[in-house]
């Protein structure tokens, strides 16, 4: 497990080269923790290193947002799924294995994640300004 | 008697023409390319290629199910609107049943699988060694291991064709020893064993109009349909 501290957006912008650097082009990437943390705004310092010319915005609404990269990257909000169907009717089973997928939310699915998901887990530092950010699953 | 049927309910695509038991062409890719970019195109090239033209067609079918939720929409929609503008009958065929037909003339039992993630698949049993498959079971979904304590009072051979397969032989041959992996050429979903099984449909009569036809999903037993995990706590 790599445990990343942040203070602010330059540093959350590095992790998310750092995340990038390592994928290869099929993880799924769950994120865990509350409302504020910064979901979105890792998922587009992901997405930026990249090389993604989309603009990346939280996908409460439309569920999931496509983003062309040198990967193409799925970022699903789970906020409202509730149910196994909800879960199928997303498609989320069939964008396993084509490409990226971040997942915002993912304790609402979590029985539903992949063996080897990367795990996100964000809590507050010290601070309001700072974040934590513990990953297992993936050697950035 | 010309069948047109087509196959969007996993990861491959096919689409193919059959006409009195013959295959008159078929298109099949198997890439990571969304089946709506693909299917329309390999339908204007099998008609073209066939000389055929879909008014001419008696029938068409369409693997219904199970399968992804996105897949078989793909597939149904399209079928439903080309019957609709030419009111013509439609086919709808159970994906693990067109299986069967990928694999005839053995003296065996044939257990399709798909890949429903999380250790469970959907899956059919059919006994192959007469001259239609018979089917042994309805359509499912339940986990290997359930599956695996079911075939165990099969005695005849057991053939693996779909998705799944791979997964299942992985799980099943160190316990069954009666099972086979089937080869990559039959293993798969193809339209012209869709048309195959649409033809006995036809037979029987079990025909829908293009406003009958529907996706057919299967649901996961309850226990497996549980999402969260129990010792986390859902704090939104």
């Amino acid at each position: 497990m790599t445990v990343f501290k942040s203070t602010d957006l330059n540093q959350t912008e590095q992790l998310g080269k750092r995340i990038a650097d390592a994928l290869t082009g099929t993880e799924v990437i769950a994120y865990f923790g509350g409302l504020g943390m910064g979901k979105t705004t890792l998922t587009r310092a992901i997405v930026e290193a990249l090389g993604t010319e989309d603009n990346v915005s939280s996908p409460t609404f439309s569920i999931v947002n496509e983003y062309k990269s040198k990967y193409n990257v799925y970022h699903f909000d789970m906020y409202r799924v509730e149910s196994w169907e909800d879960l199928y009717s997303t498609g989320f089973f069939d964008y396993l294995d084509t490409g990226v997928l971040i997942v915002e939310w993912s304790e609402n699915i979590e029985n539903a994640l992949p063996e080897n998901t990367v795990r996100i887990t964000i809590t507050k530092g010290e601070n309001d300004s700072e974040r934590i950010f513990e990953i297992e699953g993936l050697e950035i | 008697m010309k069948i047109f049927a087509a196959d969007t309910s996993a990861k491959s695509a096919s689409v193919a023409l059959v006409e009195n038991g013959v295959i008159k062409g078929e298109y099949f890719i198997n890439t990571m390319l969304t089946h709506s970019e693909t299917l329309m195109p390999m339908v204007d090239l099998l008609f073209k290629s066939v000389r055929v033209q879909p008014k001419d067609i008696d029938c068409f079918a369409v693997n219904c199910g199970p399968g992804s939720f996105t897949g078989l929409r793909i597939g149904i929609a399209a079928v439903k609107g080309m019957t609709f503008a030419f009111d013509k009958p439609c086919a709808a065929v159970s994906t693990l049943e067109s299986m069967a037909y990928n694999l005839t003339a053995e003296n065996a039992v044939v257990c399709a699988v798909m890949d429903a993630r999380c250790s469970q698949v959907y899956n059919a049993l059919f006994d192959i060694s007469g001259n239609e498959p018979l089917r042994l079971c309805e359509d499912r979904a339940l986990q290997i291991d359930q599956l695996i304590s079911e075939l165990r009072n099969i005695d005849k051979r057991i053939i693996l064709v779909g998705d799944g397969a791979n997964l299942c032989f992985e799980r099943m041959s160190q316990e069954l020893e009666n099972i086979e992996l089937s080869n990559e050429n039959v293993r798969y979903q193809r339209a012209s064993s869709t048309a195959f099984a649409a033809e006995k449909l036809f037979e029987k009569g079990e025909i829908l109009t293009s406003s009958q036809l529907m996706p057919r999903y299967l649901r996961l037993p309850q226990a497996q349909r549980e999402l969260l995990a129990k010792k986390s706590l859902n704090n939104k």
